[in-house]
């Protein structure tokens, strides 16, 4: 059949139009959702897209400044002075913590940082509180080149959770794209073909069934027609029958011999 | 007291100081360091440093090329040239040596300590400290749990021990006592150091006890600026003050109530010596200040070249070698990071 792929294997009945009309109005309306959806994704992906160029330029500017104040710390304090703040840290301070966010039904992982109380107050250079590390010399510049470091950090850590955001939304939107195309391309034709082919079939069952009335019309008609010729001939026999007996001639044998014949002429008996 | 030095000077120390003043002429001119202001990478730094002394050190160095690298083999170069000058010494100058070395000890014992308290491995740590400051028993800092313990085990061996005497408490260790207790040790090898050049007498005495003063002076600016907004208090502030040099006894007192920055000016503008330092940097800056006071200190060591028969020769090159590297380090971070801008920002050209 052409087609076999365009239409859904299905017995072409009234019922199964029904089911299957119906199935085509529930695609179409996931497909306008899911078109809807896709939109609505692709909004936000430009914005992420946007965030994400910006957040990168200020992580170039960021990640500069905080690698060359520790040039700065190192050139005042001794080069001895990374391992001293190495060495005297217990636990992080600055933390990332990862919640999720729901952008029409996409859930985001974003990642926010906070200053741990608990690594701030364990003291070393980590914390927050500004510390002794090199007391005698370049201690400001130990001080500036964490703070450079935090903002570093910060940056990183929104670029993190931009970047998956873009991540996750991007395969998001890959896979609702791929829903709207299939609904809209295999699933959508498919059921519509099927609906014409069920209409098609059904038209035709339409048509047979008239066709087969017609003749059945058709024959009847004619078979009544024959019985009124017949009942009529009979009529006329029993009329001349009827004048036989008052002639006193039968006719019997004539009529033998028409009915013998009009087993196998009938115009004989005209 | 030169003609005193000058009959007997040459007899043990005459060789060293030839030595010493060979060296001296190794150390980078100002045309080296334009050279190398203008380089691109760290290969052209290389390249710039094998016509220097440095050459041999940095040779087999493979292409990709590290800061840390050329820092590590150019303090590499230092040590190999104090250990041959250590070698050649006699009483006293030997002595005077190791005094130089002292601080690198401090760092050393005070890292190790550190690193202990956080658990880390001690193998690795020693591959962090100053090879200068080097001793023997090194290794065996990592048993310590508190102070006692380290003075009773460990240091009393080494030369340090009489400093520890006068900062032990039986307190467990923290990261505010390390600090504390890196800058009393260096308070107290500072006030010997300082005896001790006294001791010795002489130029040498009379140029050492100017430099070790300056030094002190340094460390209290510094200590003071590096407090400010710290937990630190005044009294402990003030403690960690030596007990010597300009700012002695009365600009202590004045420093130990400083609150930000510009105190500090006024108290440091009093001592003539200073006010050009303190000219120099703007109001409210102080990142300006470790410069200034680098090249303070190279103009001094500079100077003590300009006389003879005295040891402060050799405390003056090994430092202005330190100066050096330190150049080299802003040189090389600033190429390798592509800030060619800020490079003559924190260059100080010796001689």
């Amino acid at each position: 059949m052409s087609g076999q792929s365009q239409r859904l294997n299905v017995v072409p009945t009234v019922t199964m139009l029904g089911v299957v009309k119906a199935r085509l109005i529930g695609a179409t309306r996931g497909h306008a959702l899911l078109k809807k959806k896709s939109d609505a994704l692709t909004v936000q992906f430009r914005a992420i897209l946007k965030k994400i160029v910006a957040t990168k330029e200020s992580m170039g500017e960021a990640m500069r400044a905080s690698s060359f104040s520790l040039a700065e710390a190192k050139y005042v304090a001794g080069d001895g002075v990374r391992h001293v703040v190495l060495q005297s840290v217990r636990s992080a301070s600055l933390r990332v913590r990862s919640h999720q966010e729901n952008v029409a039904g996409v859930k985001l992982p974003k990642f926010t940082h906070f200053v741990d109380p608990a690594g701030a107050s364990s003291g070393g250079p980590s914390g927050a509180s500004p510390s002794l590390t090199g007391l005698a010399r370049g201690g400001q510049q130990v001080s500036a080149c964490r703070a450079a470091h935090v903002k570093a950090i910060e940056v990183l850590v929104e670029l993190a959770s931009l970047q998956t955001s873009f991540l996750t939304l991007d395969e998001a939107i890959k896979t609702t794209n791929r829903r709207v195309n299939a609904l809209e391309n295999v699933v959508k034709p498919r059921l519509e073909n099927t609906i014409t082919y069920i209409k098609g079939e059904l038209d035709e069952l339409e048509r047979e069934d008239f066709f087969r009335l017609k003749k059945i019309q058709g024959y009847k008609r004619r078979e009544v027609e024959r019985q009124m010729a017949a009942a009529k001939l009979f009529a006329e026999e029993q009329l001349a029958e009827d004048l036989a007996l008052k002639r006193g001639v039968s006719i019997g044998g004539a009529t033998n011999i028409l009915v013998g014949g009009g087993d196998k002429d009938e115009d004989i008996i005209f | 007291m030169y003609s005193w030095e000058m009959l007997s000077f040459n007899i043990h120390d005459g060789f060293l100081e030839a030595i010493v003043r060979g060296n001296r002429s190794g150390l980078l001119t100002q045309a080296d360091y334009n050279n190398l202001c203008q380089c691109e990478t760290l290969d052209d730094i290389k390249m710039h440093l094998s016509a220097t002394e440095y050459g041999p050190y940095l040779q087999n160095e493979p292409s990709p090329l590290h800061t840390t690298t050329i820092v590590e083999k150019c303090t590499l170069k230092l040590v190999d040239e104090y250990k041959h000058m250590l070698c050649q010494a006699n009483e006293p100058l030997s002595t005077f040596l190791q005094y130089i070395t002292y601080g690198h000890m401090i760092d050393n014992v005070v890292l190790i300590v550190t690193g202990t308290l956080h658990e880390r491995d001690v193998n690795e740590l020693l591959e962090k400290c100053h090879p200068l400051g080097m001793f023997d028993s090194i290794a065996s800092l990592a048993v310590a749990q508190n102070m006692r313990e380290l003075y009773r085990l460990v240091l009393v061996d080494t030369p340090l021990a009489p400093y520890f005497s006068e900062c032990i408490t039986s307190e467990d260790l923290d990261d505010m006592n390390i600090e504390i207790m890196r800058n009393t040790l260096y308070k107290a090898y500072l006030e010997d150091f300082y005896k001790f050049c006294a001791k010795l007498g002489g130029a040498t005495a009379e140029i050492m006890c100017n430099l070790l003063s300056f030094e002190a002076d340094r460390r209290a600016v510094n200590i003071t600026i590096n407090s400010i907004g710290t937990e630190l208090t005044r009294d402990d502030r003030r403690k960690l003050y030596s007990n010597f040099g300009l700012l002695f006894p009365y600009g202590h007192e004045d420093l130990a109530v400083c609150e930000d920055v510009d105190q500090v000016r006024g108290v440091m503008e009093k001592y003539p010596p200073y006010q050009s330092i303190f000219a120099k940097i703007s109001y409210g800056e102080s990142q300006m200040l470790d410069k200034a006071f680098y090249e303070e200190e190279v103009k001094r060591l500079c100077l003590s070249f300009e006389q003879q028969f005295h040891y402060a020769v050799f405390f003056a090159y090994m430092r202005l070698r330190e100066q050096e590297i330190r150049n080299l380090m802003w040189i090389s971070e600033c190429v390798a990071q592509n800030q060619k801008n800020r490079v003559h920002d924190s260059v100080v050209p010796i001689f």
